[in-house]
């Protein structure tokens, strides 16, 4: 079979029949992360069942609504996220980055909203004080840095697609995608541990 | 006189056995001395035996692969693909199993039974040991409200319920004679069970790496005629025998002054502290610092000057003391059995 | 034009692969390399550095061992030799040695390959090992050495009962070598499914990958528990969370279960690259197929997964429920079925083929006994009443180092001797290769048989002295004279390499014929590795001559040549397909600064400045960016 020379590299991408490797990195990236958040979730609950009161006397139950509300706006912003990955497939670079630039809006607004409940609540849950606010406070503080990875590659993302479509910044806008994806799962599955203390 | 010397002298060489080793078999898996041991023991030799069996029919084989190195086939039987991988799945997943499942049968069901946490209400007696850096903290719950250090007094053909807890890092109680090891866990209380027919001194060693004197943490279990027992268990359940010369009265007091009792209680005085060991009948014991040096008034005046150099980061400090207050001070622990 | 001849067109083609491959010259080359091969001599090379540094610290407690009451290291000097002797040969030599240089080096080459799926992570592989190995002995250098233990129990680990900042060292270091184990976990795994030679399916990819394979996931999987519990020991520590600690509803044995969740699984990490090894040197020097090939691709897969679920197995001497501790027990049992597949594999491949008994299988058939031996102390833990008793004792440190240095260590020595003709170009004294065998296996027994009797005798492990009369001191004396043999073994096996490596006799490609695709090209290897992608209609692709009559007949004619750049071909993951073709980055800057920014975020955590590491962390991102401005010109 005569090899393909590189320069018919950009056809050869949209006839790609395999995972992209970038693709298959990001993947194994978030396979291993998963595990580090499952991890944290893990020991939330080895916390828990090893305790007689939890929240520990003193600590009021965590809130429901709210934090579920947010999660969710969250999953909501792999939407516009995905469909940017796709348009950026058809080569509409626009189309690609005014989609990604109103999930950054959503998503940097979730940051920042959940970084002011977590000053509010900084006091009442110390993590100094029990093995209950240590659990609880990291396990949101490392999905809120996971948060802020995410705002910076979809900023980085925008600034390659403005300078037009090739098919590696088509990989990225899948890879990104994918991070989101992930980002908002474990932004779930996070919330709905802390709340379940309720 | 002679007599107390005498005896005295004996107890100093038993001293020196116990702190050398003995015989060098009383801490050994394969010399059990009770029930628990023995099941353990015997269930090592059926897995040795097995273990042999499979090491060397290994050797064989391999044996058999440089003899017969320019004939390839498995001798006797050829070298068809299908009757190789016949020979993996027979000696490699068969046959394990079958010898796993029986391990596991009679290990984690018959002989786990003699070695589990014995429930409370089969042990007549119960015994609290604390594990500290560097030392064994061992009471007597109950009426008798016996403390001491570093060992453990058990009547002979009797259950012992031991409840082992540390007050600082994990440590290990490990009686190899007598039963597998439990580890003591600030916050948590482990049991284990220690029984004998046999009457003698067997020794434990802390098995769970514990900081720079982990090496030097070891401890004595006497098993004794019932009688004998509870004769030692009154006697250390007792205040302190008050000092009956002046120089006793001295050592007392410079016990008092100089800053041990922060650290050491002597019931009986006021002396209270909680960081080092009991040392109300201190003299009774025949070792000190866990088994580290025999107790002797040279090893002691020893041990007082400079507790640095013998168990090098342990919690004692160095006092300032004169000659006279020091050997004033031995004497006076010497004298409280 | 007149028609060329044969190997004139081959040489004008190779010629233009090696323009277009140069490396750059001298040490800025070196900085700046992405190539598998040479980041695999930096990783090899580095982990012989800490392999000595374990070496030494090994020597120095076997030493202060020889006989009872010595005063050759104090007991703070005692704790930290044997704490960075667990630390250094499990982080910093075994498991790079194996997935960094054995991986690296040689997966490429087996698959048909130039390079693997992301080089320039690679490198970055590279650079944060040695970072991370510097920043571990940095505290011995200033004296804040860790001395907890390779497994680090707290409460002893907190920063109650350990002040100083050896634990910091420890938690931090750890974290900080995950990050290149985890890079180099993610690169093996994808070049293994897109970039295998056309033709190579999955059931034609040497046993090697396969164990390769497993190998990466189980890291995947194992070093997040690793990096929480570090974490969280950090936290505890320098920042007074609760999580281990009993007066804030902490629990000590959290630290116990998060730390085996990944120690068990590591220690699979540890042996299954020597299973790769020893599967390939065996068929090779036995010179027939390896026997129930698939059903030994499944054991190395299964042995990376069961090892996920038999961690208690480490606890059960600390008072768990019995219905805990029997579930792992019985789990721990079920991992012997595919080692035992493995092992029976192997001896049944020996037994029925022709064996060549030279130092490389050599090496294998000592792994072989080792491995028994101690695979057999391994089940009697099994049986819960006996591991009350034997844990903690000499008698796991015999076992533990029947399996690592004996099943891990013995096949990675003797894939250095098979693989030596190849990297080098030359080949080793052969009697010195046999004699450095015999001295090591000898050395291994002599120190580490006498250990199972000692643990019996009741010494337990990580003491710094014993009493003279406790029973030990015969079997102590022994154990430190055959660890001078071991050392012998190894001495003799390294004069022997390098005085083979400037003065040995050339090599040719394949002076094993071997069957697997390294010993298809030059010994060394070019840049490119090969001129051609080969040919692959078999799982024994050496042993097919008309694949390679039809390798020189393509190389003639120009086809999946692939000298426009520096490319390859990616292939289907199942079947291999080719899909498309790849121009791979060549050398770059980044990954260097971007393991000195990360090096700057963890020596700031150390010293506790939380701002400035967040700034290097910037930095690192910002590197990121830059690192990520090139683009191939075709595909990703």
């Amino acid at each position: 079979m005569s090899g393909a020379v590189a320069g018919e590299g950009a056809a050869a991408a949209t006839e790609r029949r395999t995972i992209a490797n970038g693709v298959w990195g990001m993947a194994l990236l978030i396979a291993t992360e998963t595990a580090l958040f499952g991890t944290l979730i893990a020991t939330y609950f080895y916390l828990r069942f090893s305790s007689p009161r939890w929240p520990p006397a003193g600590i009021a139950a965590p809130s429901v609504a709210l934090p579920l509300a947010l999660a969710g706006l969250l999953v909501l912003t792999t939407i516009p996220v995905t469909a940017a990955a796709r348009a950026s497939r058809r080569e509409r670079a626009g189309t690609a980055i005014g989609l990604l630039a109103v999930a950054l809006v959503l998503q940097a607004g979730y940051l920042a909203w959940q970084i002011v409940l977590f000053a509010r609540d900084a006091g009442a849950v110390e993590p100094k004080a029990t093995a209950y606010g240590s659990v609880y406070d990291t396990l949101l503080l490392v999905h809120h840095a996971h948060v802020a990875l995410g705002l910076l590659l979809s900023l980085w993302l925008i600034a390659r697609l403005a300078r037009g479509v090739t098919p590696y910044r088509v990989v990225t806008a899948d890879v990104v995608a994918l991070y989101w994806v992930f980002v908002a799962v474990v932004g779930m599955a996070v919330t709905a541990t802390v709340v379940s203390a309720a | 006189m002679p007599r107390r010397r005498h005896r005295a002298g004996l107890l100093a060489v038993a001293a020196c056995a116990l702190v050398a080793g003995g015989c060098g078999r009383d801490q050994s898996v394969l010399h059990p001395e009770s029930e628990p041991a023995r099941e353990i023991a015997t269930l090592f030799w059926w897995m040795l035996g097995i273990s042999a069996v499979v090491i060397g029919g290994a050797l064989v084989l391999l044996l058999l692969g440089w003899l017969r190195r320019e004939q390839p086939g498995i001798p006797l039987l050829g070298g068809a693909e299908r009757l190789t991988t016949g020979v993996v799945i027979v000696f490699g997943i068969v046959i394990p199993l079958t010898v796993n499942v029986g391990v596991f049968v009679v290990a984690n069901f018959v002989v786990a039974q003699a070695t589990d946490a014995p429930n409370p209400r089969t042990t007549p007696l119960t015994v609290a040991v604390v594990g500290h850096q560097w030392f064994w903290e061992v009471r007597y719950p109950g009426t008798s409200g016996a403390v001491t250090a570093n060992e453990l007094h058990i009547p002979a053909g009797t259950r012992v319920n031991v409840v082992a807890t540390s007050d600082d890092v994990i440590h290990s109680f490990w009686v190899p004679q007598l039963n597998r090891k439990i580890d003591m866990i600030p916050g948590r209380t482990n049991r284990v069970l220690l029984e004998s027919d046999h009457v003698g001194r067997y020794r434990g060693q802390c098995a769970e790496f514990c900081g720079l004197q982990h090496a030097h943490m070891r401890f004595s279990v006497t098993v004794e005629p019932p009688a004998r027992f509870r004769a030692w268990l009154a006697e250390q359940a007792r205040d302190r025998m008050p000092p009956r010369n002046a120089g006793a009265r001295l050592g007392e007091g410079v016990f008092l002054d100089a800053g041990c009792a922060s650290c050491h209680t002597i019931r009986g005085t006021t002396g209270r502290g909680e960081i080092g060991p009991d040392l109300t009948h201190v003299g009774s014991r025949d070792t000190l610092a866990a088994l580290t040096i025999p107790n002797t008034p040279p090893e002691l005046a020893s041990w007082i000057r400079d507790p640095q150099h013998i168990k090098p980061g342990n919690r004692m400090p160095a006092l300032a003391l004169t000659g006279a207050q020091r050997a004033a001070l031995v004497a006076y622990l010497e004298g409280l059995r | 034009m007149t028609a060329l001849d044969e190997p004139t067109l081959a040489r004008l083609r190779t010629e233009r692969l090696e323009r277009v491959w140069a490396e750059r010259s001298g040490l800025l080359g070196w900085l700046t390399t992405t190539n598998h091969k040479r980041i695999g001599l930096m990783f090899f090379f580095t982990a012989l550095a800490f392999f000595l540094a374990g070496g030494v610290e090994a020597l120095l407690i076997r030493t202060q061992l020889i006989g009872p009451n010595e005063h050759v290291l104090s007991p703070q000097a005692y704790n930290e030799a044997f704490t960075l002797h667990g630390v250094t040969m499990i982080f910093l030599f075994v498991v790079p040695i194996s997935i960094g240089a054995f991986g690296n080096y040689l997966l490429p080459l087996m698959i048909g390959a130039r390079d693997l799926a992301f080089p320039r992570l690679n490198a970055f592989s590279y650079w944060v090992y040695l970072a991370a190995g510097l920043f571990v002995y940095t505290g011995l250098a200033i004296g804040q050495a860790p001395d907890t233990g390779w497994f680090s129990y707290v409460p002893l680990a907190s920063k109650q009962y350990s002040p100083g900042a050896g634990v910091d060292f420890y938690a931090l270091g750890l974290i900080f070598t995950g990050v290149s184990s985890t890079a180099t976990a993610i690169n093996l795994i994808v070049t293994t499914f897109k970039l295998r030679a056309p033709g190579m399916s999955l059931n034609r990819m040497p046993l090697f990958c396969y164990a390769f394979l497993a190998v990466s996931f189980a890291l995947l999987f194992a070093l997040p528990p690793l990096t929480v519990a570090t974490m969280l020991l950090e936290l505890d520590r320098r920042l007074g969370f609760e999580f281990y600690d009993v007066t804030g509803g902490g629990l000590p044995l959290l630290w116990q279960h998060l730390f085996w969740i990944f120690g068990h699984p590591e220690v699979y990490i540890i042996i299954l690259p020597a299973f790769g090894i020893a599967t390939s040197i065996i068929p090779t020097f036995t010179r027939r197929r390896m026997v129930a090939f698939p059903l030994v691709a499944v054991a190395e897969i299964l042995v990376a997964f069961i090892g996920f679920g038999v961690w208690v197995h480490h606890m059960f001497a600390v008072g768990l429920p019995t219905i805990t501790t029997i579930y792992f027990a019985a789990a721990s049992l079920v991992i012997v079925i595919p080692s035992g597949i493995q092992l029976f594999a192997w001896i049944t491949t020996i037994l029925t083929g022709t064996p060549i008994f030279k130092t490389p299988l050599l090496w294998i058939l000592g792994f072989i006994v080792l491995f028994i031996v101690g695979g057999l102390s391994g089940i009697m833990f099994a049986a819960i009443p006996f591991d009350q008793q034997a844990t903690d004792s000499y008698f796991v440190v015999a076992h533990f180092h029947y399996v690592i240095f004996g099943a891990a260590v013995f096949p990675i020595l003797g894939g250095i001797y098979y693989w030596f003709p190849k990297v080098t170009g030359r080949m080793y004294h052969e009697r010195w290769g046999q004699a450095s065998f015999w001295l090591t296996f000898a050395g291994t027994m002599v120190t580490f048989f006498p250990m199972h009797v000692a643990g019996l005798e009741g010494m337990p492990r990580r003491v710094y002295t014993y009493a003279s009369g406790a029973g030990w001191s015969g079997l102590n004396l022994t154990e430190t004279l055959g660890a001078y043999l071991l050392a012998a073994g190894l001495l003799t096996m390294t004069v022997n390499l390098v005085a083979s490596a400037f003065r040995g006799a050339l090599a040719p490609d394949d002076p094993w014929h071997g069957d697997t695709l390294e010993w298809a090209t030059t010994s060394p290897p070019p840049a490119y590795n090969f001129a051609v992608i080969p040919t692959v209609t078999s799982a024994y692709p050496l042993w097919d001559d008309a694949d390679r009559v039809a390798d020189r007949r393509r190389l003639a004619r120009g086809e999946m040549v692939l000298a426009g750049g520096h490319e390859q071909p990616a292939s289907t993951t199942l079947d291999a397909e080719l899909d498309e073709i790849l121009e791979m980055p060549s050398e770059s800057p980044w990954p260097l600064f971007a393991a000195l920014a990360l090096a700057g975020v963890f020596v700031m955590l150390l010293t506790g400045h939380v701002a400035i590491a967040l700034g290097f962390g910037a930095v690192a991102v910002a590197l990121l960016a830059c690192w990520h401005v090139w683009e191939p010109e075709g595909a990703a």
